[in-house]
């Protein structure tokens, strides 16, 4: 059993077209706890997905250990343990983790349900993923554009994409295109 | 809930047609019932997409909203709907319309469907049907048609060495951007040319960007194209700098990618946009790929004067009208218009005009050949049976012609029917004058890739619900300043007399000048309604002006 995550989900936003897909495919694969949302990131839209960190501080930071790295090496969240206390929204540095509704689109998580008061996480898929090499998480799947991989991210350079924490960038983004074109 | 059936399966909500496969959310017994969580189920391939439109779709087939039974509201007497039985729904609607009867069947439906109930209408005396597809892409089609250019299949899209776009075409049907994105990805220099007046999602990754005013689609084509070297007799107004650069970008190309996504009241031309970037296609040894809202909007035009079907303008001059798997009126953004009979899956603004609403089975409950634009015709699947006693379109045609005493048609024949892989013979339009200026704020609409046409099935859907409880408008930061409006403050749009609540979207990538709102959404339809064209005869609108306040 590996303790460390290997392949995590990249993101290359030269590809990124902003459709939503991986939210939507989080959404309707996870019930009303989706992950995989899109943020307004400038002149962007781009999903925020859990980075899978080597020294995850939300699994520190839970005072119910319910944020655990699993025998997959994945870091994902024991459904029953939640409080719904946030120490690991607001400990983790990225700000993938939603502590709260006014972060994220309204309606998004049910406020009924016991589940609309727990912390969501990415689990990779786990259902699909573990025990097959080949499958990918349905965010990765859903997306038309390939801008999402499930890869080693020391793969990332062969793919002649940079990688910036979980993030990659290609190495002509549009923006530079665009304002190449413009003058 | 996966099976060997399921594998031909795919989404007919846009030409992508992505595969489907449904799993149940929550293993509650073995049969299907209505209520009982569905999904889909994604592609184990990396970037075989299925975008959220589609995967609406099995969260849909047990909504709760679901009309199963027929429903009367003459029978209530209150202006509530009562549920009658079928066949007295049936003889209730024929009884209701009279002598003159006008089906409108949706022409997103398999073409045996077509063919069938086009030959249950013509043995129904004194009945007419008509094809509905939104009358933007009919007209674009038909433009297509005309310039005699070949339509380009998704999986040739990276073959190409340069790219025409026209709208938001990754809205339209995000499938594409992985062939454009994978060829400019081998081949930096490939050109990708966009013209976008609301500065949708291709233009970002343009590498030339044409400045288009709102409405002048037809003239930068043209402008583009006679910067290339090709004459295709395009109106021309005013100057397009930016076109000049661009043209000589695709000049060089010998295999020239047209991608086309004609939406909601952005020109009044689109059959001539059509027939000039086919031309532009074709002189530079390519294709078009129209991206029209729906998987067989092509087999519906070109079938249409093959099985008879009148054109939208002659459907809604007679009376009696009967309304079959669409919303017709979020479709022209009408307020309100005598429907005697809608049938629809779920509730629409066509169903809450209707004084008879019955139960039709909805994508994913039927199959039949669809005919993607540059593709073979293929044999689609059926993820479940529609519920017991939902009828699928061409069954509703049906039992409305038997209570009426139309014989049923040669069944063999009507099926075969002509094949839609026959191109259609049209004249190439007339030259189209050049467009009326409007002051600013412009109104636009845009295809959004939640949602698929106008909303009526995947507006039912919980994510797309969430993400958006407001129809959202997009602007520029310059005109919010001008104006003093914040990002994602409520606001009210105007145009025409009417109004829309809206929820503000400051973009940098929207031009200055316009309000873009989804195309989706009937309610915003509703602020630039379509009308008959006295010139062609076909329903369009151009860009209006409107007004934003808080």
């Amino acid at each position: 059993m590996s303790q460390e995550m290997q392949k995590r989900v990249l993101i290359d936003m030269d590809r990124c077209i902003e459709c939503g897909s991986c939210a939507a495919a989080c959404y309707f694969s996870h019930g009303n706890m989706p992950i995989v949302n899109t943020a307004d990131a400038g002149v962007a839209l781009l999903p925020i997905i859990c980075r899978q960190c080597k020294s995850a501080s939300c699994v520190d930071a839970c005072p119910a250990e319910a944020m655990i790295r699993d025998d997959n090496g994945v870091v994902r969240r024991r459904l029953f343990r939640c409080i719904g206390c946030g120490s690991c929204a607001k400990a983790c540095p990225f700000g993938v983790l939603p502590s709260e509704l006014g972060g994220l689109p309204a309606g998004y998580r049910s406020t009924e349900r016991l589940s609309g008061h727990q912390i969501a996480k990415c689990d990779l898929c786990e259902d699909v993923t573990c025990g097959d090499a080949d499958a990918v998480p349905r965010c990765v799947a859903a997306c038309p554009a390939g801008a999402l991989t499930f890869a080693d991210e020391h793969e990332a350079p062969k793919a002649k994409l940079v990688v910036y924490g979980g993030r990659t960038t290609g190495e002509s983004p549009y923006k530079r295109r665009v304002g190449a074109a413009a003058r | 809930m996966s099976s060997e059936a399921d594998k031909s399966a795919k989404c007919t909500l846009c030409p992508a047609g992505c595969r489907m496969a449904l799993v149940k959310a929550a293993p509650r017994g073995a049969a299907l019932r209505l209520g009982e969580p569905v999904r889909l189920e994604y592609p184990t391939q990396i970037g075989s997409g299925i975008c959220p439109r589609g995967s609406a779709i099995g969260e849909l087939l047990t909504h709760r909203r679901r009309i199963l039974a027929a429903g009367s509201r003459a029978a209530a007497g209150n202006g509530s709907r009562r549920h009658i039985d079928l066949p007295k729904a049936a003889r209730e609607i024929v009884r209701a319309c009279g002598r003159g009867v006008t089906v409108v069947l949706d022409g997103n439906i398999p073409c045996e469907q077509l063919a069938e109930a086009a030959g249950w209408v013509r043995s129904w005396q004194g009945a007419k049907i008509c094809f509905a597809i939104e009358p933007a892409d009919e007209q674009l089609l038909l433009g297509l048609e005309a310039s005699g250019t070949e339509y380009l299949a998704a999986d040739k899209i990276s073959e190409c060495d340069g790219y025409l776009i026209v709208g938001d075409v990754f809205s339209a049907n995000p499938t594409l951007a992985k062939g454009v994105l994978d060829r400019y990805e081998s081949e930096s220099k490939t050109p990708i040319v966009v013209i976008d007046a609301a500065g949708g999602k291709a233009s970002k990754f343009a590498t030339h960007v044409v400045s288009v005013s709102p409405g002048a689609i037809c003239e930068a084509v043209g402008a583009v194209a006679a910067a290339a070297g090709v004459d295709v007799a395009a109106p021309s107004a005013g100057e397009f700098s930016s076109a000049v650069g661009a043209g000589k970008a695709i000049a060089a190309c010998k295999r020239l990618g047209v991608l086309i996504a004609a939406e909601y009241g952005r020109s009044a031309s689109w059959r001539q946009i059509g027939f000039v970037a086919g031309r532009l296609a074709k002189a530079r040894g390519g294709a078009a790929a129209p991206e029209t809202a729906g998987m067989n909007a092509l087999a519906a035009v070109r079938l249409a004067p093959k099985l008879g079907a009148v054109d939208m303008a002659e459907a809604l001059s007679g009376g009696g009208l009967v309304v079959v798997g669409c919303d017709l009126l979020g479709m022209l953004g009408l307020p309100k218009m005598d429907v005697v009979a809608a049938a629809a899956a779920l509730p629409n603004r066509t169903t809450d005009a209707a004084a008879f609403v019955l139960p039709m089975a909805m994508p994913g409950e039927y199959g039949g050949t669809y005919l993607a634009p540059g593709r073979q015709p293929e044999r689609v699947a059926g993820l479940v049976p529609a519920p017991a006693g939902v009828p699928n379109p061409c069954k509703v045609v049906a039992s409305l012609a038997s209570a009426a005493g139309a014989s049923k048609p040669d069944i063999g024949s009507a099926v075969a029917g002509p094949d839609a892989r026959d191109r259609l013979e049209v004249d190439a339009p007339a030259p189209a004058g050049a467009c009326a200026d409007c002051d600013p704020p412009v109104l636009l609409f845009a295809r959004q890739a939640a949602e698929a046409g106008r909303g009526e099935l995947t507006s039912h859907a919980t994510y797309q619900r969430a993400i958006q409880p407001l129809p959202e408008a997009k602007i520029s930061p310059a005109m919010a300043a001008r104006l003093n409006l914040k990002n994602l403050s409520v606001a009210r749009i105007e145009a025409g007399g009417r109004s829309l609540q809206a929820r503000l979207r400051v973009l940098p990538e929207t031009p200055d000048g316009v309000v873009v709102l989804p195309e989706s959404c009937p309610q915003a339809r509703a602020l630039n309604p379509l009308s008959v064209d006295g010139k062609t005869g076909a329903f369009s609108t151009g860009p209006v002006s409107c007004s934003i306040s808080i």
